[in-house]
């Protein structure tokens, strides 16, 4: 063969193999950073770390055990234990033969015990044999049974063999145990002494992250075998993901890196400072039951270091602050079945920091974790986790069908601003708490009845100047109209057209206002009447000042904030002479639904002097210098041009001419009053004849809080001013943005260009930052979000009707004068003594029956609890439905049945008698009077009690007794002495009665008890039963109970003094009456 | 800086750059012919083309740019000559351009929309596009030189070669799936997966993009109504690619570089896929952004901008604005015009036949050629659309809003 040509390469083969060689080690190498980067995940160092911490907290505790074992004791049991050792030592030979006796007993056991075991093993198999035979009738069946039977005889005799053997063995042990017993209780001991350590060192050796089985389970390829890092996650069958196409459970793992979260023992400093204090007072106040006492205080054993340490726990280390209410197993909302996302939203499914979209609070916040943990805002996630300061928002999501959540001051604060502020008015929200609310705004079809076209215009200028504290926004002369960034000429055309808008509305609602006559009242005394507001309890709802002294000393103009929400629901009293006409204010305080049906104000059941005193009174409360504010009348070319915008969209240009032309000024102003009326919604607060069926102008805001961020129109709005001058900032975040909103509405007009029209038209309402925050948070709640039905609070057909009785009474202010479920009794700011405010109605329903309640609601005038009383309970004019779930919310509230028969409740005589004397020697009629009292009584009346001859009619038959014990634990700061104290160890009632019976100045009442008791012993037993003695103090006070009330008077309204229409006084409103100037200090009206 | 970058915004906005594109491009296939000399009668032509365009600026503002930048390239390109398929002026091309695009990295805006995970491949896909069709076009004028000084193709001398299987192919081909390998692992680890939130009917995102490969054809429906770009013209693309085979019989440049063997072949071709395809996915991935309006490289997508809309029919154009009438009632007499003018390109091919390209159809056979005509007319009526759209602000030719028939 010829040789083969030698063919060249293409390539060098000592380049390719080092080409090769390279890029196989670079494959290597990154095979080996893929499994890190997948290994190497963000949660797993946070497990570690918690891991660290763990051990820091087990080895503390570990000291202290140590402490607390004390080496005496065990260098004692250590001797002990030589000297058994010892003894055994001389006693060894009997020992050696003892344990050799026992090694042949367990032989022979062994041996016993298998061939009885065996021996039945054969006989059930020889029974199914027997039987089967037996049925097929088969040959031999007969045979078979035999050898069944001698089987069992042989288990029989086995049997006996083995409890032979057995018996010998024990004997055999017993004896060996004998010899050893005193070193094995030695052990015992010791282990008992050492088990808290032990355990500790236990759980010390689980959290050790250096062990070699930690590292090898943990190791990167091998970790999925079985890791102890691992992703942890709860399922929550109950709370859903709306994935848009469908609906998923949650499945929560933020307790990967969260670990700590349901342990107790990694508090933060301030939380275990807060559990220590809640938890030893819940000791001093005997609520925590005997049994669970031991544990307490071991808890707050385990909180001390905590709260004493220097360095703070960080999240996400920490444990959930409350865990009694939250996320703890026995809280009302468990870790297992309400998770985490469920309230704080964020990605369910995230294991990482950025992408479980947890939101900065401030932009601080925002920096570190950009530098920690790699923060990112996630744009794609539709519903990121709420700001610290908006936590509270998802309450509303199964809290919605309650006017107030427990729990959560910030929301109930911003559920009740909402409606005193009638946001519900101009935004829809479907929502049960914010349906069916009363208009927050005075009726206005009998404006012209009340004031003066002058003062309204001024008014709407900005109510500010006439009241500080009004809830009125203000909707004219604001940022995006006048504000900085308006060039001059735009700014003065705005001035007209807003100036036109005031005339217009002002124009309209007197133009279609009722003039009905209201007849003078009686002349009345200014002083007697300042008294009488201060005493009839006018201050719960109102406020009668325009300045505050602060707590420098400074004086300077009051805010709404000075004063409790309750206080804000009535106008402040100021100005009201300025304001209103006097022979209108004299019916209105007569009984305020003469005005109007939905007149907020109940009615005082004054008599005409007293209404005259007061109209006197609060006519002298003027502002003269309101009225001297320059107003211009509304300009021509405004006017025109507004109307015609209106009238354009509906008729051509020269239409528009043409009617405009066929209008009179007065005609114009009405029809854009009207217009104007429309356009900015003052339907939503006030009654405006001509508007009863317009629709709310506002956005919806059912969903608001699930609103997609690109929905939101931020403007070219980053930072601002508000108009009280302080400086926000706003993120890129729905919160951030509906909180700017609500803090200055118009604020996203900022540098726009806008028509007039176009422009933002939502009216400033100058909230502060804490009221902007509270509504904001509420707003936040309004989601889509869902959850399975019986997660929703107070859905019960019960719980329904008791929360539209607590409906109402938030929608009533009862708080204004009453503490209701622990929040309100704001009257209390302007009552000096203590004794004689309005009664505490947390334990209403627990201690009055339900007919009763039913009644003094219906009418309070049915019975004078305490006549001598200043304030006075209004009549609200309920209708027996209203009443009814008032009285079935308290009821509700109380968890008592709403009503209960005392029939066959006849005081046992003997019971009423000895009652009787300790009613004496307590001398409870001190204070209760047993009779009726006159209010003019010379006694000191605001140290007196409730009469308790009225006590059968209106107090509940087990509330009483139960009251008599502990009034201090029901009523906290109530003047009803505690009679019966506690024992400071066992939480027993003591009763001081069995000691001072003994006492020579009680002789007389022991020889009047002896003769209800067998023996002296039986009195003293008695004597010292508290609760026996609470018993028979009610049974006394059942027997001196009237029986009868008067029924309660159907409230009459008077029929308001309605006097056909008179045609319209003077010249009708408007720019007719060319100069709207007042005269300096006039008052309109009369 | 802001003024090239404003130029760059200018040059990019859409009537340029898809003009300019095509402009050039017809340039550089001349060039591949004709060395690139702007003296011969096409340089000429070339050169008047680009004048004309300029001067029409002044009637058409967009054209001012065009012209300019057209010549600009036209004289950078005559200047080079045959030293543009220098590997050295290759590599120089290559590192400007990537040096221009990692500074243009430091703009706030062009980088949001190139470093985003998705838009990653494509920015690569504009470089390895240049890179090879360059490398192509190289081979094929080295080839073209040869072949007309009597030589034989380089691919020719190499075929007759012998080489192992191992190593030469196997190994190198064992070399490419590691570092390929690679390429990937380093790429999943440094750009995960851009994961968005969950589908909702109710918030679209905006812009609201195709995948990567379907841009063309979403471009092509601002042009054109959704039964022609999404139904018939795609519909072309699959079909004209399968009968590609049996249009061009050509035997020529099989195995070897060539371009002026098969000019009219590969100059189709890579107009239909470099300009009409991959630019409009370029387009699409860089240049469209929220609410589809047209951003420049260096703007920002600002989901409020707002581009008047004041497209006109063609019939309104000619009754409105020519004759100064009303609108006729009736769709046929309405629409006549464009449906002529319809009518009339689509009865081109024959009149192709007899003239310009009577060389062809003597050559193909009536079948052969009608078909190809066919499809090339189609193919360049999405140029013809676009550029009317840009220049003169042209929705449709024939708009019979009656019967939902829009062209």
């Amino acid at each position: 063969m010829k040789p083969q040509e030698p063919i060249p390469h293409n390539y060098r083969m000592s380049t390719l193999n080092k080409v090769f060689a390279l890029s196989s080690l670079a494959l290597l190498a990154l095979v080996g950073a893929m499994v890190m980067y997948d290994y190497a995940r963000g949660w797993k160092r946070f497990q570690l770390e918690f891991l660290r911490v763990q051990r820091d907290r087990i080895t503390q505790q570990l000291e202290v055990a140590r402490r607390a074992t004390g080496e005496e004791q065990l260098r004692a049991l250590d001797q002990r234990m030589r000297e058994g050792e010892a003894d055994i030592a001389r006693k060894r030979a009997e020992l050696r033969e003892a344990e050799d006796t026992v090694r042949e007993w367990e032989g022979r056991h062994y041996r016993a015990d298998q061939d009885f075991r065996f021996a039945k093993a054969v006989l059930d198999s020889l029974r199914y044999e027997a039987e089967v035979l037996a049925l097929r009738k088969a040959r031999g069946w007969e045979g078979k049974q035999q050898e069944f039977r001698e089987q069992e005889t042989r288990v029989e005799r086995l049997k006996l063999v083995l409890e032979d053997v057995s018996a010998s063995r024990d004997a055999a042990l017993a004896r060996r145990d004998g010899i050893l017993s005193r070193i094995a209780e030695i052990e015992r001991e010791k282990k008992d002494l050492l088990a808290d350590v032990e355990l500790l060192e236990k759980q010390l050796a689980t959290v050790d992250f250096k062990r070699p089985e930690f590292l090898l389970l943990n190791m990167p390829l091998l970790d999925f075998v079985s890791p102890t890092l691992k992703v942890e996650q709860v399922v929550l069958n109950d709370m859903f993901v709306d994935m848009n196409y469908m609906v998923v459970p949650r499945v929560d793992r933020c307790m990967t890196c969260h670990k700590g979260i349901d342990r107790p023992g990694f508090e933060s400093r301030e939380e275990a400072q807060r559990l220590i204090a809640e938890l030893e007072g819940k000791l001093d106040g005997f609520q925590i039951a005997p049994d669970r006492i031991a544990d307490t205080m071991a808890r707050i054993e385990q909180l001390r270091p905590i709260a004493e340490a220097r360095r703070n726990l960080r999240n996400p280390y920490r444990t959930h602050p409350r865990l009694d209410m939250f996320v703890g197993s026995a809280s009302p909302h468990p870790l297992l079945e309400y998770g985490c996302t469920s309230c704080h939203r964020g990605l369910d499914r995230a294991t990482d920091f950025a992408r479980a979209g947890h939101t900065p609070s401030s932009e601080e916040q925002q920096k570190r974790w950009e530098e920690h943990y790699g923060w990112k805002r996630q744009p794609f996630l539709e519903s990121p986790m709420h700001p610290r300061q908006y936590f509270e928002a998802s309450c509303i999501k199964c809290h919605s069908g309650e006017v107030r959540v427990d729990e959560a001051d910030r929301i109930s604060e911003g559920t009740q601003m909402i409606e005193l502020y009638g946001c519900a008015g101009c935004h829809k929200i479907d929502n049960w708490r914010f349906q069916d609310l009363r208009k927050p705004g005075p009726d206005l079809r009998g404006i012209a009845e009340k004031t003066s076209p002058e003062w309204t215009v001024r008014w709407l200028t900005n109510p500010k100047d006439f009241r500080a504290t009004t809830r009125m926004p203000s909707f004219f002369y604001l940022r995006n109209m006048v504000g900085p960034h308006i060039g001059p000429a735009e700014r003065e055309s705005n001035e007209k057209k807003q100036n036109a808008e005031i005339q217009a509305i002002v124009a309209y609602l007197f133009a279609n206002s009722t003039r009905r006559g209201w007849p003078e009242g009686p002349s009345g005394d200014p002083a007697r009447g300042a008294a009488l507001v201060d005493t009839v309890g006018c201050y719960g709802c109102h406020v009668a000042q325009e300045t505050v002294t602060d707590s420098a000393g400074a004086v300077r103009t009051a805010n709404r904030d000075d004063f409790p929400l309750e206080r804000n629901y009535g106008f402040n009293l100021v100005g009201t002479g300025t304001k209103t006409r006097s022979d209108w204010l004299f019916h209105w305080l007569k009984n305020p639904r003469n005005y109007y049906q939905q007149a907020p104000m109940p009615d005082l059941r004054l008599t005409d002097q007293e209404a005259a005193d007061i109209t006197a009174w609060l006519m002298s409360l003027r502002k003269p210098d309101f009225m001297n504010m320059p107003v211009a009348p509304a300009d021509r070319a405004a006017l025109s041009e507004l109307s015609r915008s209106y009238m354009i969209t509906s008729m051509t240009e020269r239409e528009t001419d043409a009617r405009l032309a066929s209008m009179t000024s007065q005609q114009q102003l009405v029809f854009l009053g009207q217009r104007t009326i429309e356009k900015y919604g003052c339907f939503g607060c006030h009654d405006i004849k001509g508007f009863e069926d317009a629709k709310p102008i506002g956005t919806e805001l059912t969903i608001e809080g699930s609103k997609n961020i690109h929905l939101f129109d931020f403007g070219f709005v980053h930072d601002f001013e508000t108009e009280s001058g302080e400086h926000e900032h706003v993120l890129h975040t729905v919160p951030s943005w509906i909180y700017a909103k609500v803090r200055s509405p118009r604020v996203f007009d900022d540098q726009r260009e806008r028509g007039y029209h176009d422009k933002l038209k939502m009216p400033n309402f100058f909230f502060t930052r804490n009221e902007a925050e509270a509504v904001t948070g509420v707003v936040l709640g309004l989601t889509k979000d869902r959850v399975a039905p019986e997660r929703i609070a107070a859905r019960t057909s019960e719980a329904r009707v008791a929360q539209e009785g607590r409906k109402l009474v938030s929608q009533n202010n009862c708080r204004a004068c009453h503490v209701v479920d622990g929040h309100g009794g704001a009257i209390a700011q302007t009552v000096e003594d203590p004794g004689m405010l309005p009664p505490d109605l947390g334990p209403e329903g627990s201690r009055v029956q339900s007919d009763w309640l039913f009644a003094f609601l219906k009418d309070p005038t049915v019975m004078a609890l305490r006549p001598w009383l200043g304030a006075r309970m209004p009549t609200f004019h309920f209708s027996d439905g209203e009443a009814d779930k008032i009285t079935r919310y308290f009821a509700a509230d109380a968890n008592v049945p709403t009503f209960e028969t005392d029939d066959g409740i006849s005081p046992h005589p003997q019971s009423a008698a000895v009652g009787g004397i300790v009613f004496d020697m307590l001398r409870c009629a001190q204070c209760h009077p047993t009779q009726a009292v006159a209010a003019t009584a010379e006694a000191d009346l605001a140290s007196l009690a409730p009469n308790l001859q009225l006590s059968r009619e209106r107090l509940r038959h087990d509330w009483v007794p139960d009251w008599i014990l502990r009034p201090n634990e029901i009523v906290p700061g109530t003047r009803m002495p505690t009679n019966f104290p506690r024992n400071a160890e066992t939480g027993e009632y003591e009763s001081p009665l069995t000691l001072a019976i003994g006492s020579p100045q009680f002789a007389s009442y022991r020889q009047a008890l002896l003769q209800h008791f067998r023996s002296e012993e039986e009195m003293l037993q008695a004597l010292a039963d508290a609760p026996r003695i609470s018993h028979h103090l009610r049974d006394y006070i059942w027997t001196i109970g009237i029986r009868s009330m008067p029924p309660a008077r159907d409230p009459v309204e008077e029929p308001p003094p309605y006097t056909p229409e008179t045609p319209p006084p003077a010249p009708a409103p408007g720019v007719q009456s060319t100069s709207l100037r007042v005269p300096g200090g006039e008052t309109p009206g009369r | 800086m802001e003024t090239i970058k404003n130029l760059v915004n200018l040059l990019s906005g859409a009537a340029i750059s898809f003009l300019l594109l095509s402009f050039v491009f017809g340039f550089v296939v001349y060039f591949n012919l004709m060395d690139g000399n702007l003296r011969t009668r096409v340089g000429k032509i070339f050169l008047i083309i680009g004048v004309l365009t300029t001067l029409a600026g002044f009637i058409f503002a967009p054209l001012f740019f065009l012209g300019l930048a057209y010549l600009a390239c036209l004289f950078l390109l005559a200047h080079l000559g045959p030293k543009l398929w220098d590997p050295k002026v290759g590599l120089i091309i290559l590192v400007t351009s990537l040096v221009g695009f990692a500074l243009s990295m430091f703009d706030r805006d062009f980088f949001l929309i190139a470093a985003k995970p998705d838009n990653v491949p494509i920015a690569a896909m504009i470089f390895l596009l240049g890179f090879f069709t360059w490398v192509a076009l190289g081979k094929a004028y080295k080839n073209d030189q040869q072949i007309a000084s009597g030589g034989v193709p380089w691919e020719k001398t190499e075929s007759d070669e012998k080489l192992f299987t191992w190593p030469d192919l196997v190994y190198t081909e064992l070399l490419c799936m590691i570092l390929i390998t690679v390429l990937m692992i380093i790429w999943s680890m440094a750009l995960p997966a851009p994961l968005e939130e969950p589908a909702n009917p109710t918030t679209s995102p905006n812009p609201a993009k195709a995948p990567w490969y379907f841009l063309g054809l979403q471009e092509m429906l601002v042009y054109f109504d959704p039964w022609l770009a999404g139904v018939f013209l795609p519909t072309l693309i699959v079909v004209g690619l399968m009968a590609i085979p049996y249009i061009d019989t050509n035997p020529k440049g099989n195995g070897y570089y060539s371009f002026r063997e098969r000019k009219w072949e590969i100059g189709v071709f890579l107009y239909g896929f470099l300009v009409l395809w991959s630019f409009l996915i370029i387009t699409g991935t860089f240049l469209r952004g929220p609410n589809w309006n047209f951003f420049g490289p260096f703007e920002y997508w600002d989901p409020n901008k707002l581009v008047p809309l004041v497209n006109v029919n063609l019939s309104e154009l000619i009754w409105v604005k020519l004759f100064g009438v009303a609108l006729p009632e009736f769709w046929l007499v309405r629409e006549i015009f464009g449906i002529a003018l319809v009518l009339g390109y689509v009865a081109l091919p024959p009149l192709m036949a007899r003239t310009v390209f009577r060389r062809f159809y003597l050559k193909m056979g009536p079948p052969r050629f009608y078909v190809g005509a066919m499809l090339f007319l189609m193919m360049l009526s999405l140029p013809i659309k676009m550029a009317l759209r840009w220049l003169f602000n042209l929705k449709y030719l024939v708009a019979i809003q009656e019967y939902f028939f829009n062209i």
